[in-house]
């Protein structure tokens, strides 16, 4: 084999190595730039877009005072004004969305709480939110820390309008339809 | 009213059907995706293993050797199993790091058998035979580890079962009997006169666990309390027992086994993984601290440590570079490099095995000789690849337990590489570590592997959690 073969063969491995590397970085570029949507995804956010927006539009004659998004189910008119979520607004879980049984909802650290808050401020058995008559009140279990509801710290069953806020150790979340 | 809204409902159940239908798709699809990736980078990979192989027959001997390239292939179809086992058991795990790993896995057997040849060795004698057994045992344990932990949570339960493993790997070769000395350190432990093992690699993953277990349940202690001095916040005195107990152990490694390496590997482990554990930068000033305390200390006492950096400081000082144990090794390391330059002499080309220890201390220098410049950039671009994915898996993590155990086991990789090739280009003191995947030495191998199958299962945990 004469030698500028050699050579040529010398560089080309170079060039793979490196093209390599490249293709790995390439592959990677999701990570700088955020995911790359498929056209199936984009559908799927477009259609979520344009339900939210019709959900909008069907929104004035239930939503009444309530300044928060309304879903479907309020729209179709099987919702009283009762909340039926839970919405995180600030704390380690911020964003999280849970569903508000019927049944109440209980509020602690411990792993068996509906509601699970995990800091060191929270007591174990730490709060619970039950129905009363028509309305949603939240009660203080005797916790160490408090609980507050629209900033002041509660010391008897209280009264939780959808949209007010309510805040246990470093958590605040809010009721909403 | 019910006329207006008993369709709207319809369209919105349909919708809602839809986009569930939808889910269920991308989910199907996506690890495939990943899966199919891997695939594609592994065939590269093979391509580059094959080609570094081939090269070398080329420079080296001027004919293609069939045999040697056989028994290689061992490396490709035992990454294929294990590309087939993540199919199966793991479809969600990370793509890159399986590719990246058997190209340098393969260019480090390439390298290894250029060695052998230029020494002549054959048979169960030459290394690289040596390198693709170990290679193989390797990849079929990483396999197993694969396919048996399916949730790397229950680790965490065996924490201190990790820590004693770990401190009886370490002290192993002090038994007398089983320890062997080569080149004065006490690192390594011989069964019969064929294998010899070195436990101290095995013993960094038991320690990762236990540090991650261990930090788990600590940090807060660790964290929260403690006083401030100079606005930086110092822990309580009792908090300081783990990281003094672990630096007294990495005392006795240097002062007992005589490895400046190893001591450093796992003290900088704990130190990296308590500060990601707490965030606080006031270990990071302790723990620096006791590096140069002991630094200091083993300086005045011990004698290879005072030679080593001699060695360092004084490499082209025509005395050192003559003393027994001095500069010379490090001074050929350098001279090899030069003597490769931007582009290298070509794979079996050049003259690496000049320099002891070619095939494993000093396997760097060997490739950057043949290589070049251009070739040891792209090699520290993989383990930079490799060493950033590792985080990220621990960066995206759903528990501290798995942010912990995937910072802590590809910063191992990260620093092995940053100790081994400041080393060799006289950054820092010389000390004597395997370079991860590339050097000779099967239980470097194998300890590495099975980070890599470690850290696969852990990205598999973290996107199948939805959170990729």
């Amino acid at each position: 084999m004469s030698e500028l073969t050699l050579i040529i063969i010398r560089i080309g491995f170079l060039a793979l190595l490196w093209l390599f590397v490249f293709i790995v970085l390439y592959s990677l570029r999701s990570d700088l730039f955020g995911p790359k949507l498929t056209p199936l995804q984009r559908v799927a956010v477009q259609s979520q877009r344009s339900r939210a927006e019709a959900a909008a539009q069907a929104a004035p004659a239930a939503a009444g005072d309530a300044p928060t998004t309304v879903t479907e189910r309020a729209s179709a008119g099987t919702a009283s004004g009762l909340a039926r979520r839970v919405v995180i607004t600030s704390g380690p879980r911020t964003g999280t969305e849970i569903e508000l049984p019927e049944t109440g909802l209980t509020i602690g650290r411990s792993s068996s709480a509906g509601l699970q808050i995990k800091d060191d401020y929270t007591s174990n058995s730490h709060a619970k939110i039950v129905r009363w008559r028509d309305e949603w009140v939240v009660q203080d279990l005797d916790s160490t820390n408090g609980t507050f509801v629209d900033g002041k710290r509660i010391t008897q069953s209280t009264p939780v309008r959808v949209g007010s806020s309510v805040r246990i150790g470093t958590t605040t979340f809010e009721l909403r339809r | 009213m019910t006329d207006r809204t008993a369709p709207t409902a319809l369209q919105t159940g349909i919708v809602q059907l839809r986009d569930v239908t939808e889910a269920i798709k991308v989910r199907i699809r996506n690890p495939a995706k990943l899966r199919n990736l891997e695939l594609f980078l592994l065939v590269i990979a093979w391509v580059l293993a094959g080609g570094a192989m081939v090269l070398v027959q080329l420079g080296a001997l001027q004919r293609v050797d069939m045999m040697p390239l056989q028994l290689a292939g061992l490396l490709g179809i035992l990454t294929l199993a294990l590309h087939i086992a993540l199919r199966i058991v793991a479809r969600e795990a990370d793509a890159i790091i399986l590719p990246v790993v058997t190209v340098l896995n393969g260019l480090g057997i390439a390298m290894i058998y250029r060695i052998d040849i230029a020494e002549g060795a054959t048979g169960w004698d030459a290394a690289s035979m040596r390198q693709i057994a170990w290679t193989g045992i390797a990849l079929l344990i990483a396999i197993a580890t694969i396919v048996v932990i399916r949730n790397h949570r229950v680790l965490a339960r065996y924490r201190f079962l990790a820590m004693a493993v770990a401190i009886i790997l370490l002290v192993l070769p002090l038994v007398p009997g089983l320890g062997r000395t080569i080149n004065g350190a006490t690192v390594w432990i011989g069964i019969g006169s064929v294998l010899s093992l070195q436990p101290g690699e095995l013993a960094k993953i038991a320690l990762a666990i236990f540090f991650a277990g261990y930090l788990m349940t600590a940090r807060d202690s660790l964290s929260v309390v403690g006083r401030k001095v100079l606005g930086i916040r110092f822990p309580r005195v009792r908090d300081l027992g783990p990281i003094l107990i672990v630096w007294a152990m990495c005392l006795l490694v240097l002062v007992f086994q005589r490895d400046l390496g190893t001591s450093l590997l796992y003290f900088g482990l704990f130190l990296v993984m308590i500060y990601v554990a707490t965030g606080r930068r006031s270990w990071m000033v302790i723990g620096l601290g006791l590096v140069a305390l002991g630094g200091i200390a083993a300086y005045f006492t011990l004698g290879y440590v005072q030679r080593r950096i001699g060695a360092w400081i004084h490499a082209f000082d025509q005395s050192v570079y003559d003393a027994q144990g001095g500069s010379y090794q490090i001074v050929q390391g350098v001279f090899g490099m030069a003597h490769g330059g931007l582009l290298g002499t070509g794979l079996g080309l050049g003259r690496p095995d000049i320099t002891p220890y070619a095939n494993s201390d000093y396997i760097i220098p060997s490739l950057g000789e043949e290589l070049g410049l251009v070739g040891i950039f792209a090699i520290l671009g993989l383990y930079l690849i490799l060493v950033s994915r590792g985080i990220r898996i621990g960066f995206q993590g759903p528990d501290d337990f798995t942010k912990l155990l995937g910072v802590g086991l590809a910063f191992t990789i990260g620093l092995q590489v940053f100790i081994v090739v400041g080393g060799v280009t006289r950054l820092i003191p010389l000390t004597g570590l395997t370079t991860p995947f590339l050097a000779a030495g099967g239980s470097s191998l194998l300890a590495n592997w099975l980070i890599v199958a470690l850290l696969l299962r852990l990205s598999d945990s973290v996107r199948g959690r939805g959170i990729a």
